[in-house]
């Protein structure tokens, strides 16, 4: 049973990573589609983490690690952009 | 079987995100698609047992490239602010052809390499036979220094190459606008900086030092304290300037000539040439690399040839 549960967490939350994928696919505004993209990082620390123990790979911590770190980066070159929607999702 | 369900749900999402990323018709959907797309990458890495991947992965394909793309898509809105939307590049009917042969290529090559058996490579073998009596845990570092380390000094020097490369190239144009995203009353950007940047430099000397045992190392680290620069340009601390200062230009070097310096010494005593003298010698060219590759990757980014104080430093 506890064999099961790591890999069945992991997949619980894939399949949360795929629904944020639709919203970074549906949008609608800018801002969706980048906090989809922050939460994906969030849950992929997660995944990330439950691999680490079911696959018995410790170094998978320091990846982690480093999602934690990238996101401030890429949030911090969001806030502030132009929020031209117009010119942005034409096709909506 | 529930790693086969992983394994296929990633791919999927892989296939769909790249399709995505190419095809969108908005620059910034794309983008994101894009960043999402290196962040799925690392976790395929991940699952295939390639933690240092996975990290060079998430750090330069999604992190740094990433924040680049979302700069550059600053300045193009910035630029054409009244500009009619760009409808993209016309339909071209070779297209479909290239996808599906290159399709097939990629197939093939991966087909043949599962149903192939294939030999570890001698540095490989060797550094596994000896991983003991170097008292290194890590063999992808041990490879990278102690068998290959000519191709290592390769790599730091065509890093070198491509920031000449970029600065000639980018003429004295640059250096004008630095990348900066935040004015000065975004509020939260301080308190921010204070706890990620000292946690960033933290992380990446914990991966340094991670990498004489386990997977991390110079490469993984540099792009991480890369991370710390990249995000004082993004808020004004720090910005492009027209040339570089004496620190600067010494970080730039400090991984190259470390190398070559540590690595000649064995001829003075008949040695062969880039034998490593011993662990420290590990430690310091990975230090120096490491500062080398972050700040050519900062200097990369803010497009300039040196750094300065920001106009919110």
């Amino acid at each position: 049973m506890v064999d099961l549960a790591l890999p069945g967490i992991a997949l619980f939350l894939l399949l949360n990573l795929l629904a944020g994928m639709l919203r970074v696919y549906r949008g609608p505004t800018l801002a969706d589609r980048m906090l989809a993209a922050l939460l994906f990082s969030t849950t992929t620390v997660a995944v990330l983490l439950i691999l680490a123990e079911w696959m018995e790979q410790p170094a998978l911590r320091n990846v982690a690690l480093l999602f934690v770190m990238l996101a401030s980066i890429i949030s911090l070159a969001f806030v502030g952009l132009p929020g031209r929607e117009d010119l942005e999702d034409g096709e909506q | 079987m529930i790693g086969f369900l992983l394994d296929g749900l990633i791919a999927a999402g892989l296939v769909g995100l790249a399709y995505q990323a190419v095809t969108s018709r908005s620059l910034f959907r794309g983008i994101i698609h894009f960043v999402v797309f290196g962040l799925t990458m690392a976790l395929a890495w991940a699952r295939v047992g390639a933690p240092d991947l996975a990290m060079a992965e998430a750090a330069i394909g999604a992190g740094l490239t990433g924040a680049l793309m979302l700069v550059a898509y600053r300045r193009l809105v910035e630029d054409r602010r009244d500009a009619p939307v760009d409808p993209g590049p016309a339909k071209s009917r070779l297209a479909l052809p290239i996808a599906i042969g290159s399709g097939l290529l990629v197939g093939v090559i991966g087909l043949s390499a599962l149903f192939s058996d294939v030999e570890p490579g001698q540095a490989g073998q060797a550094v596994l036979a000896d991983l003991q009596q170097v008292d290194l845990g890590n063999p992808i570092t041990g490879v990278l220094l102690l068998y290959r380390g000519i191709d290592t000094l390769l790599e730091v020097a065509v890093l070198l190459t491509a920031f000449l490369a970029a600065r000639a190239l980018a003429g004295s144009e640059s250096g004008t606008g630095s990348p900066t995203t935040q004015g000065p009353e975004t509020p939260m950007v301080g308190a921010l900086l204070a706890v990620v940047i000292p946690l960033t430099v933290l992380v990446s000397v914990h991966l340094l030092r991670a990498g004489s045992y386990e997977p991390g190392g110079a490469f993984q680290a540099g792009a991480v304290l890369a991370g710390a620069g990249v995000l004082l340009i993004l808020s004004g601390r720090i910005a492009a300037a027209e040339t570089a200062g004496l620190l600067v230009r010494m970080g730039l070097l400090a991984g190259l000539v470390s190398f070559i310096l540590i690595g000649l010494t064995p001829l003075l005593h008949g040695g062969p040439l880039l034998a490593l003298p011993g662990l420290w010698a590990v430690y310091f060219i990975e230090t120096a690399m490491m500062v080398s590759i972050a700040i050519t990757l900062v200097l990369l980014f803010a497009g300039g040839g040196g750094l300065k104080r920001g106009k919110h430093g």
